[in-house]
């Protein structure tokens, strides 16, 4: 995996009439990376995708495929392969004249093509369907059709637009990995967009939170979950949500104090102007339930959801909190439980800016 | 009870409607082989007592119905050609492309629609005259009957190619075509059944044209079967069985081609090209 730059985004602006779509989108993608747009629905991700295969035309910026300057490159000269979430098969067409098209119009040789459609089918479990039409295909299949018709042409880069989500969750899980892993053979660089942060946690090596058409922050998947650069980064990376309470820092500068008297105050590990108003972020796995070393504080739980190998707790009373344990636990609603959360897991955000201190 | 009656209630009711409107059409048939005094008997006669086949030989020879009739199929064809060409890249356009400027254009080409044939005649008949197109009359006739026919293709049309995904077109786009070529290879093939079928009924009604024909063709040997038909009707005519017999005539080819090919277009549209 060479780490020279398959596609390259500088300063991107997207208008829509007067509507500012895409704004100031910078972005490089190392060839053979995976990477995942996630954000809220409207944020901008198919229109940054859509104007990367070239259907949408950029208003400003610079945008390099392979090196190559691609503003206003219409689409047929960009050899990307786009994989629409209607899946955009052609339904006049078999399973098999869907797979060839692209290469029917490049004009590739009969028997080339039939060597490639067979090896596609076979990467992708299509063999006996080749002949069939895609409205005499399950959704599943669909999805599979339409990735065979991107990998066939061994495209500079591979588009997806929320490709899986109109499958059932099982099935959803599956295609995950096996996108994965067919993108691994090919050593593809591929752009994924998805509303589901835990797909692009899961497949991508790289993933960028977008929100209002901007780049909100970008990086390995970890490094989103461990160090959010914003509360809205922390809050959309992350399941269940982490939790946020406003606070003030004390007067000593390591820790929080709360606006209620009957919530303890909280050590953060740093050192922040005393009196500073901040958003204090918890992520729900990372508070431990219990009496530890005493420094916690005691809540009251109101809610107790079980799924077998995790236990949900919602507290009320003075501090609303979504609490995850592994395992399971005795407790019931109305019971009181010790929280703690060790220093180097409290999150700080200003309550102006809401960028992370 | 009632739920189970109503559907049938409602077919009674269309069947009747349609055999109102089917009546003429058996009524033009059985008049035109009955004799002259069988047809003013009173009460009618519903099935000929003595049908008489040879007047359709002797109308389609004494009125030169061959003549009228390849006329008629010149100005039809002539009409639907320019219509599908022409209409079938406006309606495209009117689709896919949504601004000020289109809604306008739309505008316009409804109210080619509201304008009645026989208030623009005249106007068209002096433009055509400036230009002396008067002296290819015919063309004359296929140019004005294709405006007049255009709107209903284009608005049919139009919402035929709004089925079709644009999502369709823009994989085409990556997937290595041009925007024609994509309009060929995929909307065209998907939108062809639409097409076809406002393609045959723009043919029928043009092969019924007769306002522009009428105005604008003087010469008989150019004249459509329609014009050659009101030739028949003077205030003083009885010759009723000659021309119900070339009524059926004329009638009789469309509407076969209408059997025939609706059939076709159904069955098309059964086995869905889309979905
Ligand atoms: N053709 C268009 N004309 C005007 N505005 C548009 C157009 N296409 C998209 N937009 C606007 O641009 C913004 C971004 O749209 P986009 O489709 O990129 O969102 P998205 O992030 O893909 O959302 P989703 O998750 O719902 O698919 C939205 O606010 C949308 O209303
Ligand atoms: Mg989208």
């Amino acid at each position: 995996m060479s780490a020279e730059p398959q596609i390259e985004l500088i300063g991107i602006d997207k208008y829509y009439g007067s509507f500012h779509a895409l704004k100031d989108i910078n972005l490089t993608i190392p060839k053979g990376q995976f990477v995942a747009l996630v954000g809220p629905s409207g944020c901008g991700k198919s229109t940054l995708l859509r104007s990367l295969a070239g259907l949408e035309n950029i208003s400003g910026g610079t945008m390099k495929i392979a090196g190559a300057l691609m503003n206003g490159v219409p689409p047929r000269k960009r050899d990307v392969a786009m994989v629409f979430q209607s899946y955009a098969l052609y339904p006049h067409m078999t399973v098999e004249q869907n797979l060839t098209y692209s290469l029917r119009l490049k004009g590739v040789p009969k028997e080339e093509m039939r060597r490639a459609t067979e090896e596609v089918a076979r990467t992708i479990g299509l063999d006996n369907l080749l002949h069939r039409y895609p409205r005499e295909l399950s959704g599943g299949q669909r999805q599979r059709v339409a990735m065979g018709r991107a990998i066939i042409r061994h495209p500079k880069a591979f588009l997806f637009d929320e490709p899986l989500s109109n499958l059932d969750a099982a099935l959803r899980v599956h295609m995950r990995k096996e996108i994965r892993a067919l993108h691994d053979r090919l050593g593809a660089t591929s752009v994924y967009v998805t509303h589901d942060q835990i797909e692009a946690m899961t497949m991508a090596d790289h993933v960028v939170v977008m929100r209002d058409g901007v780049i909100e922050q970008q990086g390995s998947p970890l490094d989103l979950y461990d160090r959010p650069a914003t509360r809205f980064v922390a809050g959309f990376i992350g399941s269940p949500a982490m939790n946020f309470i406003p606070a003030r820092i004390g007067p000593d500068g390591a820790s929080t104090v709360f606006d209620r008297p009957d919530i303890r105050s909280l050590p953060i590990g740093k050192k922040l102007d005393p009196g500073r108003e901040v958003i204090v972020g918890l992520r729900p796995e990372h508070i431990a339930v219990g009496a530890a070393d005493g420094a916690g504080m005691t809540l009251k739980v109101a809610v107790v959801e079980s799924t077998g190998s995790l236990t949900y707790l919602t507290t009320e009373e003075p501090l609303q909190l979504t609490i995850v344990m592994t395992g399971r636990t005795e407790l019931a609603p109305g019971d009181a439980v010790q929280v703690s959360v060790p220093s180097a897991h409290v999150h700080i955000f200003d309550a102006e800016t809401e960028r992370a201190l | 009870m009632t739920r189970t009656y109503t559907p049938w209630f409602l077919l009674a009711v269309a069947l009747g409607l349609a055999a109102i409107y089917l009546f003429p059409v058996y009524w033009m048939y059985v008049t035109s082989v009955k004799s002259g005094s069988e047809i003013f008997s009173n009460p009618p006669t519903f099935w000929p007592a003595d049908p008489n086949i040879g007047v359709f030989g002797d109308v389609w020879a004494r009125r030169a119905m061959p003549t009228y009739l390849w006329n008629s199929v010149v100005i039809a064809g002539g009409v639907t050609a320019i219509t599908v060409v022409l209409g079938t890249g406006c309606a495209y356009v009117l689709a896919r492309y949504r601004n000020v400027w289109i809604d306008i254009g739309l505008f316009c080409v409804l109210m080619l629609q509201v304008l009645p044939a026989s208030v623009m005649v005249t106007p068209l008949f002096v433009g055509f005259n400036q230009i002396g197109l008067l002296n290819y009359p015919r063309t004359a006739v296929v140019l004005a009957a294709a405006a007049k026919a255009m709107p209903f293709f284009v608005v049919l049309v139009r919402a035929t190619f709004m089925s079709v995904p644009r999502e369709l077109e823009e994989s085409a786009l990556v997937d290595g075509n041009s925007r024609v070529g994509a309009f060929f290879s995929i909307v065209l093939p998907l939108a062809r059944n639409g097409i076809l079928v406002c393609a045959i009924l723009t043919f029928m009604s043009a092969f019924g044209e007769y306002i522009y024909s009428k105005s604008i063709i003087q010469s008989p040997v150019l004249q459509p079967a329609s014009v050659g038909l009101s030739g028949f009707l003077g205030p003083n005519s009885t010759d009723w069985n000659s021309i119900m017999a070339y009524s059926a005539i004329y009638v009789t080819p469309i509407l076969a081609i209408f059997v025939i090919l609706q059939r076709r277009i159904v069955a098309g549209l059964t086995s869905g090209a889309l979905k």
